[in-house]
């Protein structure tokens, strides 16, 4: 008798364990497998293509052709360096701007709710339309460059120069509010007493912001810098529209291998350099949550 | 806080937090950010309108601050120049299939998220995060020759399918966020009164995840409006949406900085009115799910 009543709770629930995976799956199912049919067996083609398998009108070998040509030809080289230097640069501008302005946004003044509003419009702007937007201000024809000329000043080139200046501009414009959103989330969790204990203790504000604010959101700054470095790095429309022939970023050569040379392979090669970085910053990114969730518990 | 009602003559009542600065110094805030919101929105608003209203007949050229003359022409052409309308057509096509079948897939997946222990939870984060992460010239390349060979390439079916996979993690964060902040308390009320499953998700689950399946649903509906690289190399040059037109026109030396500008008014018009709309709905936690934390 006893063993009948041991016996028949564990294999229900051995039953309802299983029933329970396979809830999870069939919930899981509609999200998850839509991302692996068309993202993971894509993505895996691209790395397979970029040493020469799978590869479309000519037959299959594997090669590493297509990374020595990343090593020895110069544009591809160049695209890659011209890339990150515009996404390290718009990161640290960036960051310098959000930060100041979401520390100055958790201090009520009148009108703030009509700022915090007004910020998140970039949020909204496609790319494509925020490059229209700065175009018409900084452009040769642009109304700053109108301006100046009245009084005999000549605007500097600033779109598809060298220094990729009009694409570091309008990157910036575009990523700040996603920055201010992360870094004000995260500042305003810093509790008041901290910086008003500080300030009875006779700190300045500044001394509250460099030696309070930033080291407490941290975590906040380390994920809102990750994402905009990655999104600006492998970013096209912007740098495809006001970028200089050359340097080109390594998205628009991509672009330019598959819909000019249909040269598949070497954009995949391309392809998955860019995946490998991002990969590696995505490693750190996670490596800093676990580390801020830990700190939490 | 209550500070901000405070009169400035009463900056030595105790209420006042160390850390608040006194009302002239606000209202220098207040200048400030409008001033800088000015300069770096609004003029550039106000000057993208004045472009999509400037007469092509007398143009608007340096040193010109503002047009000579102002006309409907460009507007006009939105109607006679079939390659705008047909865009626009397109754009608002997609734009709600997109966001229905991201709907579909995201909410059952989000609730396994929000409200289920899983195995393995940090490797089904990681992969909805990738897209996310994932620059879309690399997806494109991918999906480009796949979509080659299954014959998607250049149809409405093929944008639809590679528009979903780029907004498609922000919606199941989102939901999943939602889901996760209904009391359990609601859902076992609820199953003691005798409500099955079906009951459960049609009168306890959906109304309280709406708030966020209505910002998820904006997140993918402006997502998909926005969305270029990938359309580009898929849709080109059949499936036309308002981004690469305006990408055509706004791309090489000759751009006609008059149409761009329509296009861009166009998009630009319901992403903002959203915006406005769903303030409420797009609460920092939002999109803080959608950007953010993991």
């Amino acid at each position: 008798m006893e063993q009948v009543t041991v016996a028949l709770p564990q294999s229900s629930r051995e039953r309802i364990r299983r029933h329970e995976w396979l809830t999870d799956l069939a919930l899981l199912a509609p999200g998850l497998g839509y991302l692996l049919i068309f993202m993971v067996v894509p993505l895996i083609q691209v790395i397979l293509r970029g040493v020469g398998l799978l590869a479309i009108g000519e037959p299959s070998r594997l090669t590493l052709d297509f990374y020595r040509q990343v090593v020895e030809n110069k544009i591809l080289r160049d695209s890659i360096l011209f890339s990150l230097y515009f996404a390290l640069v718009t990161t640290a501008v960036s960051l310098v701007l959000a930060l100041i302005v979401s520390a100055l946004l958790q201090i009520q003044f009148p009108g703030r709710s009509i700022i915090s509003v007004l910020y998140k419009i970039p949020l909204v702007v496609p790319s494509l339309v925020a490059a229209f937007l700065v175009l018409t201000i900084i452009d040769q024809g642009g109304i700053i460059a109108r301006a100046l000329s009245r009084y005999g000043i000549e605007w500097p080139e600033l779109v598809h120069d060298r220094w990729g200046l009009g694409i570091i501009m309008v990157l910036v414009w575009h990523n700040v509010p996603i920055m201010i959103v992360i870094l004000s989330a995260v500042m305003s969790a810093i509790p008041q007493d901290i910086s008003a204990a500080a300030r009875n203790l006779g700190a300045t504000p500044w001394q509250v912001f460099s030696n309070i604010t930033v080291p407490l959101s941290l975590p906040g700054i380390s994920a809102a810098s990750l994402l905009v470095f990655i999104g600006v790095f492998g970013a096209f429309s912007i740098p495809s529209l006001l970028g200089a022939p050359y340097p080109s970023a390594i998205s628009v050569i991509m672009s330019n291998e598959v819909l000019e040379r249909a040269n598949w392979a070497q954009a995949s090669a391309l392809g998955t350099i860019v995946t490998a970085v991002s990969a590696v910053v995505l490693y750190v990114y996670y490596r800093l949550i676990r580390r801020q969730e830990a700190a939490l518990r | 806080m209550s500070t901000a009602e405070l009169p400035g003559g009463m900056a030595e009542a105790p209420r006042r937090s160390a850390g608040a600065p006194r009302m002239p110094m606000r209202w220098l805030l207040t200048l400030g950010f409008f001033g800088f919101a000015t300069i770096v929105l609004v003029i550039p608003l106000i000057v993208g309108v004045l472009w999509s209203f400037v007469n092509p007949e007398h143009g608007w050229f340096p040193p010109a601050i503002v047009p000579p003359s102002l006309s409907l022409a460009n507007w006009r052409a939105m109607l006679s120049v079939p390659e705008i309308g047909q865009a626009f057509f397109m754009s608002f096509l997609i734009a709600p299939i997109v966001t229905v079948l991201c709907s579909a897939l995201a909410l059952p997946t989000g609730y396994a998220l929000g409200r289920r222990r899983l195995k393995a939870r940090r490797t089904i984060e990681l992969l909805i995060l990738a897209p996310i992460i994932l620059p879309g010239i690399v997806l494109a390349t991918g999906l480009g020759s796949m979509f080659i060979r299954m014959g998607l390439s250049h149809t409405i079916l093929g944008v639809v399918l590679v528009q979903t996979v780029v907004v498609l993690p922000f919606m199941i964060r989102i939901v999943a966020a939602t889901f996760e902040g209904v009391p359990q308390d609601l859902i076992d009320a609820a199953r003691n009164l005798g409500a099955g499953p079906w009951a459960l998700t049609r009168h306890v689950l959906i109304p309280m995840v709406k708030p966020g399946l209505v910002a998820g649903g904006l997140f993918t509906f402006i997502g998909s409006l926005e969305e270029f690289v990938l359309t580009f190399i898929v849709g080109m040059p059949h499936v036309q949406t308002l981004p690469v037109l305006l990408w055509a026109y706004l791309g090489g030396r000759s751009s006609i900085f008059t149409y761009a500008a329509v296009v861009t008014m166009v998009l630009l018009a319901p992403t903002i009115l959203l915006l406005f709309i769903a303030e409420r709905a797009l609460k920092q936690e939002y999109l803080a799910a959608g950007f953010g934390k993991v």
